[in-house]
Order: structure tokens, then C-alpha cells, then sequence
């Protein structure tokens, strides 16, 4: 599968606060990639050097093969629909106003715009003035602005945020369903219930610093499962100090390797604690990502 | 430019830009043509020695020193505001249309407005006088004048206004900057020119091709040389500025 973004050492600072460090992505063609991190983990910052709206401070970054600098961002635009931040419409024009401004604006015809507006089931509310749309509603209006220009790319930020479930869901659905189309999409977002039923690429961003970048699978791979020890007697297994917690018939570890399991079950056994049984369980994606996150307040 | 400017013109709808410029050229026509009510002043409309004509004309150079700097910066906010409200500076950058080639197009859109806008009141102001019943000859030349000089000042200050309000996102600062320069404009007809000429709300009486003195009204060269550089230190500024704002990170 060939790459629609690379970067290579893409960083960005303010100052001497460095918000982007030293970022190697690797968007696949045709995937929804959904980029992950924290509140100010540098995922708007990123995108929109991607999208030549912010200069980076050191790195290259490559989009459909070609590098994105100022000669070449005109064109590479023309091919890549965004959505940064916050759903645009001007409040006081309709829904069908703001896409002739669209249109106008980068030259699109009529059938680019009807079928952006279809895409996103926007139809029946385009003589409205977009004051009146609901969140969800603007959401899908600027999701058709970026869509009418038949992009291979879209870049969406956090485009579910302020969203009821069902609004998330449809998102989801419409995501999901362009990727099918052929469209490759990189979506970011903080909470990751979100994108992993969407992406089938994953990026984690944390502290400016790209963490994980692989499949959903690779991601649990690097994980390790945490320990469940059975005991009718948990609160004597607590006693000898053990970095643990009470769960169900037992105690839960995190973070133990075979070789600590081993140390562990020895230390138990001699503190006379009885031990039932030994195993392991699979930590949740949530719980793979904060501990890769350091968890820094997600959701 | 031209396809920035024509979305400009699609963005005004509903702003009522119009409605605004008629609404303040009636104002200014209205407290202008006040002089015109009393009887002292009907009792003079034959009689050059009343100067019934640069009476009105003084009392429009101080409606329009007052009126000018509201109406530009109510203009500047509503045609700019669209674009923090609406992420429309992202929206268009992505597009190829950098913020301040949006500035320039949004001056270049209300450019004309109030070019209209100032004929418009200029014409009804001397008309009154018309159907009023002056008789004395129309310094004709002097109204022509004054309207284009009056023209120039409302464009350079349109200029700094789309700047303010573009940088600035809270548009309460741009009107607060406009009743500033609406005290500023009346007051600098009383200020010394040396004085009106640093500010840019003076230049409203820079412009003034009439000025007062304890004999009446009296005919002054308005100070075309300051005007003048006045215009190319805004040009410059916009220019420079605007420019600068193509270059800025969103």
C-alpha cells in the first residue's frame, strides 16, 4: 500500500516550546487514519501543516508523492478537502449560499456541489440559513465544502466534536463510506471510541511526540495484558505492598512481564497467600492508549 | 481579485451594508439641512452676506466629521466579522485565498458603497438647500471638492478599519475606535491643523475647503499636501499589512 502524507522529521515550535516533534507519518492510500492524542497533543497544529497553513520549523512533508511547499500547495490543494477546528458556514447565508461561495471560490460545477451536498444528506436543509443548523448539521455542511472538489484527501479535525451520539454515528458511517469510495481520510480526534471504529490506521500523538503508528492489532501487540491473580484473601495479597488492585475474587497488576509474573507468584506463595490461579487479560484499546499517553486526561 | 471581490459581494447579502449607508446618509442629510429650519436662516437664503450656502456646507463638514468614522467602522466590522464568526479565513486560505487578499477585496467592495454613498449625500444636502429657497449661487466647485476629499479620508480609514477589525476579533474594538474618531472628527474642526493632521480622524477637517473665523465662514485652502501624504502612508500601511496577513499562520 503505497502513502498518500509522509513527513520526515516534521516539527514545529513557538518559541522554545516545541508542539510537534519530530513527527514521521505514514498515511496509507484508501484508509481512514485516525489520529489520536490528548487535548494540545499538536494534532490541529499537525494538520494544518499538512495543509500548508502553518509553516513547520524543521522536517519535510510529502503529499501524493509530491513535497508540499509554496509552489506546489496550490495544486496539492485542489486535491485535498478540510476541515480544521471548527465547521465553516457563514451564519447568515443558507447552506446553499455558502456552497455557491464554495463553488465560486474554487471553480466547481453544479453537479460537484449537488453530489457533496447528497453525500452528506444535506439536501432538504440547503434554503436554511446556517444560523439556524444544528451542530450536527454544520458539521455535515463543512464536510460537503470539503468534499465538493472530489478530493483524494481529506483532512478532518476532530470533526465529531460537540456531537450526539447519533450525529457521531453518522459521521462515522459517511467516514467510513468514503474510504470505501476510494478517498483516503485522516481524522483526528481525543476520544478514541471514536476513531477505532473507523480507522484502520491509528497515529497516537503525546506531547508533541508520535507514540504508536500502525493497525489496531499492532497497537495491542505492543501492549502487555495485565495479571489477574484469583485469592479468597486479596487484602492479605495487598499487604505485602504489591502495586495492585482489588478485582472480583482477586487482584489486577499492570505492566508485568513473564519474568515479574514468576517474582510475583513466589512473593505471594511466601506471604502465605493462597493463590487460586494465574492469568492474564487483555487491556482495552482505552486502556492501551492512556498507558501510552501517560494519560493525560482522556476521555 | 476580481472572483474575491464577487464573493465579497455574495457574502453581503443579509449584512444590510445598504441598509446601514442609507440609514446614516439619512441621518447626515437630516442634521445637516437643520440649519436650513430656522427662520433667521430663511430670512438670508437671498442675501450672500448671510451665506446661506456655506452655513449648510459647515454644518455638513461637521455631520459628516462625526457620522464618517461611525459608518466606516460599522462597514469594516459587518463585512469582516463574517470571517471570525464563520472560519471563513481558513475556509477561503485552503481555497487560494489568503486573508489579505479577503482585506483588500472587502475595501474594494465597500470602496464604492461609500462613494455612493458620500454623492448621494452630498446631492440631497444641496438640493434641500435648493428647495429650501437659497438663492445665492451654489459654490459648486466647493461641495465637489469637499465630497471627493471626503471620499479619500472614508477610504483610508476603511482601510485601517478592515485592518483592525480583521486582526482584532472582538468587533466592540472597532466601534469603540470609531466613536473615538467620531469625537475625534468634530473636535479636530476646532483643533489647530497641526494638531488634525496627526490623527486620522482630522483629516475630516483637513479637507474642509471652508473653515471659520469671527467674521463668518471664510474660504481656506484645505491642506491637499498632508492629505496626500496622508493617503500614501495608508496605502502603504494597507498594503504592507494586508500582505503580511497572507503570510500569517492560521
Amino acid at each position: 500500500m503505497d502513502d498518500i502524507i509522509t513527513t520526515h522529521h516534521l516539527t514545529k515550535t513557538y518559541g522554545s516550546r516545541t508542539v510537534v516533534d519530530d513527527l514521521d507519518l505514514r498515511v496509507p492510500r484508501g484508509c481512514v487514519y485516525g489520529f489520536l492524542g490528548p487535548n494540545g497533543s499538536g494534532k490541529s497544529t499537525t494538520m494544518k501543516m499538512l495543509l500548508s497553513l502553518a509553516r513547520p520549523s524543521r522536517g519535510e512533508i510529502t503529499v501524493f508523492g509530491q513535497p508540499m511547499n509554496r509552489d506546489t500547495r496550490p495544486r496539492l490543494l485542489r486535491e485535498i478537502g478540510s476541515l480544521i477546528e471548527a465547521p465553516p458556514g457563514y451564519a447568515h447565508l443558507t447552506g446553499r449560499e455558502n456552497m455557491a461561495i464554495v463553488q465560486r471560490m474554487l471553480g466547481l460545477s453544479d453537479q460537484q456541489v449537488s453530489r457533496a451536498v447528497a453525500t452528506v444528506r444535506l439536501q432538504e436543509h440547503m434554503g436554511k440559513l446556517v444560523r439556524a443548523y444544528s451542530l450536527g448539521m454544520k458539521q455535515r455542511l463543512g464536510i460537503a465544502m470539503a468534499l465538493a472538489r472530489d478530493p483524494r484527501l481529506l483532512i478532518l479535525d476532530e470533526p465529531t466534536n460537540g456531537l450526539d451520539p447519533a450525529g457521531i454515528e453518522e459521521i462515522r458511517e459517511l467516514l467510513v463510506s468514503l474510504a470505501e469510495n476510494g478517498i483516503t481520510v485522516m481524522v483526528s480526534s481525543h476520544l478514541l471510541d471514536e476513531i477505532d471504529r473507523m480507522a484502520s490506521v491509528l497515529g497516537i500523538l503525546g506531547q508533541g511526540r508520535l507514540i504508536f503508528q500502525g493497525t489496531r492489532s499492532e497497537l495491542f501487540a505492543r501492549s502487555t495484558p495485565d495479571l489477574i491473580v484469583d485469592t479468597p484473601e486479596p487484602e492479605r495479597a495487598l499487604a505485602l505492598g504489591i502495586p495492585a488492585v482489588r478485582e472480583g475474587g482477586g487482584v489486577r497488576l499492570s505492566g508485568l512481564d513473564d519474568e515479574d509474573t514468576a517474582a510475583l507468584v513466589r512473593r505471594l506463595v511466601g506471604g502465605d497467600v493462597p493463590v487460586h490461579g494465574v492469568r492474564r487479560v487483555q487491556q482495552s484499546l482505552e486502556e492501551v492508549f492512556m498507558d501510552l499517553t501517560g494519560r493525560e486526561g482522556l476521555l | 481579485m476580481l472572483t474575491a471581490m464577487s464573493l465579497e459581494v455574495r457574502k453581503a447579502r443579509r449584512l444590510r451594508v445598504v441598509l446601514v449607508c442609507a440609514v446614516m446618509v439619512a441621518a447626515v442629510v437630516a442634521l445637516s439641512c437643520m440649519t436650513l429650519m430656522s427662520d433667521s436662516a430663511r430670512e438670508g437664503f437671498g442675501d450672500p452676506a448671510a451665506q446661506p450656502w456655506e452655513s449648510l456646507f459647515m454644518s455638513h463638514v461637521m455631520i459628516a466629521a462625526m457620522t464618517s468614522p461611525l459608518l466606516v467602522a460599522v462597514l469594516a466590522s459587518r463585512q469582516v466579522d463574517i470571517e471570525h464568526q464563520g472560519q471563513g479565513w481558513m475556509l477561503s486560505q485552503v481555497a487560494g485565498f489568503p486573508p489579505g487578499l479577503l482585506c483588500r477585496a472587502k475595501v474594494a467592495v465597500l470602496g464604492p458603497l461609500l462613494a455612493v454613498a458620500v454623492a448621494v449625500q452630498t446631492t440631497l444636502i444641496v438640493t434641500a438647500g435648493l428647495v429650501a429657497g437659497i438663492t445665492v449661487p451654489l459654490p459648486l466647485g466647493t461641495w465637489i471638492l469637499y465630497a471627493v476629499g471626503l471620499l479619500l479620508v472614508d477610504l483610508a480609514l476603511l482601510c485601517l478599519h478592515v485592518l483592525l477589525a480583521a486582526r482584532v476579533e472582538n468587533q466592540l474594538v472597532g466601534m469603540g475606535v470609531g466613536l473615538l474618531g467620531a469625537f475625534c472628527g468634530v473636535f479636530s474642526l476646532l483643533m489647530p491643523p497641526a494638531l488634525a493632521r496627526v490623527l486620522p480622524w482630522g483629516y475630516y477637517a483637513i479637507v474642509s475647503p471652508m473653515g471659520m473665523s469671527d467674521g463668518g465662514f471664510v474660504p481656506i485652502t484645505p491642506g491637499y499636501g498632508w492629505l496626500a501624504a496622508f493617503l500614501v502612508l495608508v496605502a502603504v500601511l494597507f498594503g504592507t499589512v494586508s500582505h503580511r496577513f497572507d503570510r500569517t499562520e492560521a
